[in-house]
Formats: C-alpha cells, structure tokens, sequence
C-alpha cells in the first residue's frame, strides 16, 4: 500500500587486488532518488606482486638508449621564482600529478604496426555524462572515470599494466621534459597579434591601414595567394609543446614538479608531461626510473628531491 | 611558558632558591647553583650541564604583543589551487627560519646587507625608506630610497633571495600612504638618511606610529601628476604647490562610482586570522 522504497539489490564485487566495488539499487516509486550509488575502495595500489612472478605478462625491464618509457598528465597550478646557489633567479611552472593511472595498453601490431602505445588517463571526474564504452574502459582498468585521456608512444620493454598509477616521482631533478597542453585562446585576433606582422606607421598620411596586413604576394605571375598565407583568424586554444623544460625540484608527498620556464596552458589545465625527444638533452634523461616509478616499491625517497644547482630554503647564510 | 624541565638528579632543592632569586619586576632567571650532583665520595662531582637561561617577562603578556602578518603571505584573490598557496608558505617560513625578516611598513628606515661575489668585502650594505612593498608569495620584493651624493639611488630587493645577509629595521613607522613614488618630486631632505643611522627602538608592545608629515614638493612638472584622485596621495603638501583651481581641475578625474564597486572588495581579515596562526605556529617549532 505504502509506497516503500525497495532496497532490491546491493552487488559487493571484489576484484583480485583487494579494492571493492559497492553498488547499491534503489526502487522507489514515488519518490525521485538517484537509482544508481557507487562506492568504491582500493586495498593496493599497485600490483606490484604481479610485477615479481615469474611468468608473468607484465615483465619489468632495464632502461637502454633506445627505450622509451609512459609520461604523466599533470594540472598546472601556477609559476614561482626559484634560485640558483650561485644566486641567479629562474621562473618555475608546478605541476601536480593527480591520480594518474594506466588505462589501457595497446599493443604494436593493433596500434601502428611500429610502437606500442599507453593510454593514460588523468584526474578524477563524476561518472555522469559519459558514454558506456568509456565507462567500461574505466571499469576494465579497475579506476574511477578521469577527465582527461591520452595515448603515449611507448617502446616494447616499458610497458605497464592496466590500473598502475603514476607518480611525480616518475620525473627526477635534473632531467628534461617536453609539455604539451592547450594553448589559451584569444579567439579572432588580426595580423599583428597573431603572426607578428609589423603593421604600418602611426601617422605621416597613412590611410586608415594601421594594423592590415598590407600585400598578400606577388603579382601576376601566380596570380594568386598561396595556400597558407598568414591572415587573421582564431588564435589559441590548439595544442602547443614546450620543449627541452629542466626538471628543477620533485615533491613526493604533494606530487607536483617544478618545471622551468613557463608553459602552454591556463592555471588548473591539464598538461602531458613527457620525456623530450631533443637529440642534445638525451644525455641528461640517462637511467630514470623505468618504467615507472612504484610507490610500493623498495625505493624509499625523501619528501623533496633538488637538482644539484638549486638553492634550498633550509640552507644556511654563508659568511 | 613553562620553565625548562626538571632533572630527577639534585635540582629539586633548588625550588626554594629559585623562588627567593626572582626579580621584582617578574623576571625569573634559572642559576647554575644546582648544577652540580653529589656524586659518590672520593670522586669529584658529576658535571650536569646547566639549564637554559629562560627569561619569562612578566610585565609583557603574549596578549600585548603586536600581531603582524607579512603581506607577502596573503594570497591574492585568483583561481589558483591553494596547494600552489601553501606549498609556496612552507617554503617562505623555512627561509625565516634561517634569515630573520622583521616586520616592517612603506616609511620604515631600513638597512640591508646582501652578498656580492664582486665586491671586496663580499658584502654590499645600502640604507634606505622603503617605499615599495609589492610582490606575493617567493617573489616578495621591497624598494628602499636613499640620496647618495646628491643622486636619488632606489634599489629593489627581494625579501627571499639567497643572496639576502641581514635585514635590520633602523626606525620603524607608517605613512598616510601605500607608496611612496612621490618622493621622487619631493624635495631631497625628505629622502636622505645617513647610513650610519643608529636603530630607533620601538617596544614590541606599542602600535607603530603613523608618521602625520606632508612633504614639500619641487617645482611642477612632476613625474606624475600626484594631485589627480587615482594616486590618492595624502601625504603631500598641494595648498604650497598647487592653486585650488589647479586642485578643482584635478578632481574631474575623479571616479566617484569606484567606492560601490563590489568586485574590488576582497575581505582579508578571516584568510589572514589564519594563516597568521599558520605562520606562527611553524616559526615556534
């Protein structure tokens, strides 16, 4: 008679690692309540005895010349002066690592035939608005939806398994990365502002054209504008890298990296840090931790690591 | 705060000495009376290292002393993560722990030592008003003013740098203003101050006075035109400068419609409450 609401079915799911999965459905007839509630725990970060069997399908390698080993997701926080110990003055972007896991591996031949691939997927967001098959990828790696998803080059003997999670401390002081993130966008901007066109003078009889881009080539040989001719349009807001940016200083507890110079992107964006490509700092990025960084591992580091140039705060006045 | 703790060995008796050793005026001072045990015949005296001298000031309560909060360490109001915020904080307060900063304001006399490798004597002292304060976070700086041989000389430095010795405030006051740019057209007696100026005390205890002076201006024109209302410059004297149609015609830059402007209120009083227990609780560990 009474419009009850039914509590029809609680599913307890324990996977092989210990976290559990806890949904509870909800009936109600009259009344609106959300009908789906996920709680979710994880007993064990990573899966690190799966790493030391035997025969295992996720083996560890060593790092050589030719490997190339998973980057991270990070979130820009802001920009601060950091020293050198011979007292010069250096800008530093933070980045914070924030629940970065491995999501998916694919291998060489279903990628492109040439390198395997990671996705790796960044910060968690609500389950809401999301397609099922982007919530069965999440669900198949054992982690919460993120917000941002993005497929790393990867050689054969750096591969992780699904579900690992990523930590600053994948980056070391002293190493250099490239980072590529969504520039901020200016929307239409003209010529000057966009392709850093001269414009014509202020004054002395200039017609009403201050600003224009003035001839767009030459005459009546071609007898038109070559394709890709810089002309004013939308600015901003494509992906952008910085290359060849020094690690400075690594925080373990917090997750963030401090990361010189500055760097594509808006406070609180999402940016891909990875290991640079440039031939001449190859030889700074020698034996990182590869091919990650396990929090559950042996390695026991302190709660900041510096590059051996910079100043620390904790140091005492000379002289 | 309490007294440095008792040893088990032969200090217990020494409460009633203690008691008759203090001051009238409040101030307890521990002695070295009991410092030595009696050890067992025949062997000299075990030596007990003596207790720390604490020296409790009765007369000033922690209640009265003045509460300053650097402005460096209030956030400013942005879409920033406070991670950023705080991680910035906990290196500022190390480098405190290390280069004692005092408190200061625009219009204390200052005097800084910093390191130079080119020097002779590897350091570089400068003496000066400070007329500049800007800056948040690491990136903190402070402008002092000084006339060295007839030449205005400003140097800006910063309150973090490692290159920072020694930073000792010589006189500490307030003036009606933020800044100071207007010293630039003033006249020179109103920036020169000695470098050998010896420190003017102030008792922890008192507010820091507000220097009430109006300066005298050179000749107009001006760096800037300080008499317009945006500079809001109190701490001129305009009736010995300017005329008051000259004063009437500044007043139609005025923009009276800016003080109901809401967006430009940002309330400190509750971020800065606490991160000035923050602070202070980090500086007594």
């Amino acid at each position: 008679n009474s419009s009850d609401i039914l509590l029809t079915v609680i599913l307890l799911s324990l996977l092989l690692d210990g976290s559990c999965y806890c949904i509870f459905m909800c009936e109600s007839r009259k009344s609106s309540i959300p009908a789906v509630q996920c709680v979710r725990t994880i007993k064990t970060s990573t899966w690190w005895d799966e790493h030391l069997t035997e025969d295992n399908p996720w083996p560890r390698h060593e790092w050589d010349e030719k490997s190339r080993r998973v980057g991270l997701v990070a979130v820009k926080l802001g920009m601060m002066p950091v020293w050198t110990k011979s007292g010069e003055r250096h800008v530093v972007t933070m980045l914070q690592v924030q629940d970065c896991h491995v999501i998916k591996h694919i291998p060489k031949e279903e990628y492109n035939g040439r390198t395997a691939a990671l996705i790796i997927g960044a910060k968690n967001s609500p389950p809401f608005y999301r397609t099922e098959e982007s919530l069965e990828m999440f669900r198949n790696a054992g982690v919460p939806p993120k917000q941002k998803v993005t497929t790393f080059h990867v050689t054969d003997n750096a591969v992780i398994k699904p579900g690992t999670p990523l930590y600053a401390a994948h980056f070391r002081p002293g190493q250099y990365v490239d980072v590529t993130a969504k520039t901020i966008g200016k929307g239409f901007q003209g010529v000057m502002k966009r392709w850093g066109f001269s414009g014509q003078p202020a004054s002395h009889g200039q017609t009403k054209t201050h600003r224009r881009p003035g001839s767009l080539g030459p005459g009546g040989d071609p007898a038109k504008v070559f394709k890709g001719k810089k002309m004013p349009g939308k600015m901003g807001n494509v992906f952008d890298t910085a290359f060849g940016l020094k690690v400075w200083r690594v925080n373990t507890k917090a997750n963030i990296l401090y990361i010189n110079g500055s760097v594509p992107g808006h406070r609180n964006c999402l940016v891909k840090v990875r290991d640079t490509i440039l031939p001449h700092r190859l030889e700074k990025n020698r034996n990182p931790p590869f091919p990650t960084f396990f929090a559950d591992g042996d390695e026991e580091l302190p709660e900041d690591l510096y590059d051996e140039n910079m100043f620390q705060f904790g140091e005492p006045i000379p002289g | 705060m309490a007294v440095s703790s008792r040893r088990a060995g032969g200090v217990v008796g020494s409460v009633r000495l203690l008691r008759s050793l203090q001051h009238q005026d409040g101030r307890l001072f521990s002695t070295s009376v009991a410092r030595h045990t009696a050890g067992s015949e025949g062997q000299p005296p075990k030596f007990v290292p003596p207790s720390k001298p604490v020296i409790i000031d009765k007369a000033k309560s922690q209640a009265s002393l003045r509460q300053f909060l650097s402005p460096e360490f209030i956030p400013p109001r942005q879409r920033t993560n406070p991670v950023k915020f705080a991680m910035e904080r906990k290196d500022m307060i190390q480098r405190r722990k290390i280069l004692n900063i005092p408190e200061f304001y625009v219009g204390s006399v200052l005097e800084v030592t910093m390191l130079d490798p080119h020097a002779a004597s590897k350091t570089n002292r400068f003496v000066g008003i400070c007329i500049q304060r800007s800056g948040k976070g690491l990136g903190a700086t402070f402008t002092l003013r000084n006339i060295v041989d007839g030449q205005g000389v400003e140097i800006c430095y910063e309150l973090y740098s490692p290159r920072m010795k020694h930073i000792e405030v010589l006189k500490l006051e307030k003036r009606l203003d933020d800044n100071l740019f207007y010293l630039r057209d003033a006249l020179p007696e109103y920036s020169t101050f000695d470098f050998d100026m010896k420190p003017v005390h102030l008792s922890p205890t008192q507010d820091v006075p507000v220097n009430q002076i109006k300066v005298r201006m050179k000749p107009r024109p001006w760096s800037k035109r300080w008499e317009r209302p945006k500079f809001n410059v109190q701490g001129i004297r305009f009736d010995q400068c300017l005329t008051p149609e000259q004063m009437e015609h500044a007043q139609k830059w005025a923009e009276p419609w800016r003080q109901y402007d809401m967006l430009k209120e940002y309330d400190t009083s509750s971020v800065e409450e606490k991160i000035l227990q923050e602070v202070q609780a980090e500086l007594n560990k």
